[in-house]
C-alpha cells in the first residue's frame, strides 16, 4: 500500500522534475551554459503564480501568465547579460549564472519576503480520485498530466517545426549551424526565453504542493542537476526517463529513511553513474 | 574537452608562478602592517573582530584558489568544506578537549580523508560535471546538519564552544587571536606561494593551461588534481575550526550555497589564480559587506549584482585590473603564467 502511494507521488515529482530538467537541457545543449539561475527562475514562478492567484486570477490563467512574464524576462536576461560572455571561457558562464542566481534570489527576499506562501488549490482540483484502492489528490493528478503533456508538446516541436530544428542542430553542432545561417543570437534568446517559461511555469504549477519562498528551487536544481547528470549532459531522452528515476528515488527514500538520506542515496547513485555510464542512460550525453 | 574548445579557450593572464622581486617587497610590508593591526586598533576592539574575521575569509578564499587557480577546477560547493571544519572542531571542543593543538590536526586530517575518498571520484569529471557535483555535495553537507540535528544543534546552530587553549593557555585577549589567524594566513599563503615554484607547482599550472597536453607529456592528470583537491579541503576546514573557535557558535548558514557564493566571491574580485589576489579581495569583501549591510537589507541583491558585473567587467579581478594598468604604465607586456 505505502509502496503505491509512494510511486504515485515519485510521478508527481517526477513530472514537475521533467518540466524543469528539459529546460536546463536546452539552454545547455544550445548555449552550453550550465544555468545555476534555473532554480531561482523556478522559486520566481512560484512566487508569481502564488501573487497572481491571491489577486483572484483563475489557474488557468495563472498558468499561462507566469510563464509568459518568466520567458520574456528569461529573454531579456540573455540579452543583456548572457550575450555579453558569448565566447568566454567555460568558467565564466557557471561563475554569472551563479551570480544571477544570487541576485534573483535578493530580489525576491526584497519583493515576496521571507515567508513562506501558500497557494490555494481551486475548488474544481481539490478533490481525490481513488486509484488502486488508494486516493490521490486531484491536483497532484494534475500536475503529473500537465508536466507529460508540456514535455510531448515540447518534444513535438522540437521534431517538426523550424525553430525545432534549429534548436537541435545548434545542439549537435553550433560552429556549422551559424555557418548555415542560424541567427545564433535570436535563436539563443528564444531558447532561454522557453527554458525560463519551463522553469516559471513548473515553479506555478507545483506551488500548490511545495508551497512559495525566495528559495523553493534550491532543493528542485539540485535535483534536477542529478536528473541531467544522469540522463546525459544535453541529452533530452535521457532527461525524460531520468526525472522519473530521481522522482522515485526521492520520494522512496524520504518514505523509508528520510528526505536528507534520500538525497545522500541519489548523489551515491550519481556518482556511481559517472563511473560506469558518463554519458547517461542514452549514451548521448556532452562530457566534454 | 575536444579541439576546438581548446585553440579557443585564451588563457586570461592570470597569476604568474615566478616570483618578483617588488612584488615581494611589496607583500612583506602589506604583511608586516597587517601584523601590527592589534596596536593602531586598540580604541577599536569591534574593527580588530571583524579584521579577524577577514583573515579567516582570507584563509578560505586561498583554499579555493589554490584549487582553482591551479588546476582551473571551479568549485561552487566550497562552504562543504568550511562549514565541515567548523562543525567538526565544534564538536570535539565540546565533547573532547578545547585543546587547539589537538583540535586543529584532528579536524584537518578528517577532512582530509574524506575529501580523498570524495574527490576520487570527483575530480574525475571535467568543469561542468564538477561544478555541479560540488554544489550538490555541499547541500549534503547542509542536510547532514539537520540530520544529526540532536549534537550539531540544527536549525539553531553549535552554541557554547568552550573557551579554546593553546597548549594548556587560554587565549582570551583579541589581540592574540588576532595575531594566532594571522600567522596562520602568512603560513598558508607563503606556503602556496611557495608551491607554485615546485614541480608540482608547474605541473599543476600545466593542467590549468590545457589539461589533455599535461597528460601528453606523463604528467598524471587525476592524481595531481586530487592533490590539489585535498590540500584545499584540507585549509578550507582548518579556517572553518579557526572560526568556530575564534567565534565561539557556528549557525548552519555556513554550509549554504550563499556561503559558498561568498567564497567564489572573494576569489573572483580578487583576481583568480593569483593566490594573492583572493586574500586581498576576501579582506575587501569582508568589510563592504559589514558596512553595506548595515545600511541596507537588500545586501544579496548587492552582492549578487556585484556578482555578475565583475565577471562581466573585469573577468580578472583587482588583480587583473592592476596588472593591466601596470602593464599600461611601464609598457611591459606580461606573458601570461
Amino acid at each position: 500500500m505505502l509502496a503505491i502511494s509512494l510511486a504515485l507521488n515519485g510521478i508527481v515529482l517526477g513530472s514537475v522534475l521533467l518540466l524543469f530538467s528539459l529546460g536546463l537541457t536546452l539552454i545547455y545543449g544550445v548555449g552550453r551554459i550550465v544555468n545555476f539561475a534555473h532554480g531561482a527562475l523556478f522559486s520566481i514562478g512560484a512566487m508569481l503564480g502564488v501573487w497572481m492567484s491571491g489577486q483572484g486570477m483563475p489557474l488557468w490563467a495563472t498558468l499561462i501568465a507566469t510563464p509568459l512574464v518568466v520567458g520574456l524576462l528569461g529573454v531579456v536576461l540573455d540579452w543583456a547579460i548572457l550575450a555579453r560572455i558569448r565566447d568566454r571561457p567555460m568558467v565564466d558562464s557557471l561563475l554569472l549564472t551563479f551570480g544571477l542566481a544570487l541576485f534573483i534570489t535578493g530580489v525576491l527576499y526584497e519583493f515576496g519576503g521571507r515567508n513562506v506562501q501558500i497557494m490555494p488549490i481551486p475548488q474544481s482540483l481539490d478533490g481525490a480520485i481513488g486509484l488502486f484502492g488508494l486516493t490521490l489528490p486531484v491536483y497532484r493528478a494534475f500536475v503529473s498530466v500537465l508536466g507529460i503533456a508540456l514535455a510531448a508538446g515540447l518534444f513535438l516541436f522540437l521534431k517538426n517545426s523550424d525553430w525545432g530544428l534549429r534548436v537541435r542542430a545548434a545542439n549537435d553542432d553550433p560552429e556549422m549551424g551559424a555557418c548555415l545561417g542560424i541567427d545564433r543570437e535570436m535563436l539563443m534568446h528564444s531558447v532561454v526565453g522557453v527554458s525560463a517559461a519551463l522553469a516559471a511555469i513548473s515553479g506555478a504549477a507545483a506551488a500548490p504542493i511545495f508551497t512559495a519562498y525566495a528559495t523553493v528551487g534550491d532543493k528542485i536544481l539540485i535535483l534536477a542537476f542529478m536528473t541531467v547528470i544522469l540522463g546525459g549532459l544535453g541529452s533530452l531522452r535521457g532527461a525524460v526517463v531520468a526525472a522519473y528515476v530521481v522522482g522515485l528515488i526521492i520520494v522512496f527514500g524520504e518514505g523509508y529513511f528520510g528526505g536528507q538520506m534520500a538525497l545522500m542515496l541519489l548523489f551515491v547513485l550519481v556518482m556511481a553513474m559517472l563511473i560506469n555510464w558518463p554519458r547517461g542512460f542514452f549514451g548521448e550525453g556532452r562530457t566534454e | 574537452m575536444n579541439s576546438t574548445t581548446v585553440v579557443k579557450q585564451q588563457a586570461r593572464p592570470l597569476g604568474r608562478p615566478t616570483s618578483r622581486r617588488p612584488l615581494i617587497v611589496a607583500l612583506v610590508v602589506i604583511a608586516a602592517l597587517g601584523a601590527t593591526l592589534p596596536l593602531w586598533t586598540a580604541e577599536e576592539p569591534f574593527l580588530l573582530m571583524l579584521a579577524s574575521h577577514a583573515v579567516i575569509a582570507a584563509v578560505v578564499a586561498l583554499s579555493l584558489d589554490l584549487l582553482t587557480g591551479n588546476t582551473g577546477l571551479l568549485s561552487f560547493g566550497h562552504a562543504a568544506w568550511y562549514g565541515f571544519g567548523a562543525y567538526a572542531a565544534g564538536l570535539i571542543s565540546k565533547l573532547l578537549t578545547p585543546e587547539m593543538l589537538i583540535i586543529l590536526p584532528f579536524v584537518v586530517l578528517m577532512a582530509t580523508v574524506i575529501a580523498l575518498s570524495i574527490g576520487a571520484i570527483l575530480i574525475r569529471q571535467i568543469g561542468k560535471t564538477f561544478a555541479i557535483l560540488t554544489l550538490a555535495l555541499s547541500q549534503i553537507f547542509y542536510a547532514m546538519v539537520f540530520v544529526f540535528s540532536s549534537s550539531t544543534g540544527g536549525e539553531d546552530g553549535l552554541q557554547g564552544i568552550p573557551l579554546v587553549t593553546l597548549a594548556g593557555q587560554q587565549i582570551v585577549s583579541s589581540d592574540a587571536w588576532f595575531w594566532l589567524l594571522y600567522t596562520v594566513l602568512v603560513l598558508s599563503l607563503a606556503g602556496v606561494l611557495y608551491l607554485r615554484t615546485t614541480p608540482l607547482g608547474r605541473a599543476w599550472l600545466a593542467i590549468r593551461e590545457n589539461t589533455e597536453r599535461a597528460r601528453f607529456i606523463g604528467i598524471d592528470t587525476g592524481l595531481l588534481k586530487l592533490i590539489a583537491y585535498t590540500v584545499s579541503a584540507a585549509i578550507a576546514s582548518l579556517a572553518g575550526a579557526l572560526f568556530v573557535l575564534f567565534n565561539g557558535a557556528v549557525s548552519p548558514d555556513i554550509l549554504h550555497w550563499f556561503e559558498s557564493g561568498k567564497i567564489l566571491m572573494y576569489v573572483v574580485l580578487g583576481g583568480m589564480g593569483t593566490i594573492i589576489g583572493p586574500v586581498f579581495g576576501a579582506a575587501i569583501f569582508t568589510f563592504a559587506e559589514h558596512y553595506i549591510s548595515s545600511f541596507t537589507d537588500a545586501w544579496l541583491i548587492y552582492f549578487g549584482g556585484l556578482f555578475v558585473i565583475i565577471v562581466i567587467v573585469a573577468p580578472g579581478g583587482i588583480f587583473g585590473i592592476f596588472g593591466s594598468l601596470y602593464r599600461k604604465v611601464t609598457g611591459k607586456t606580461g606573458d601570461a603564467a
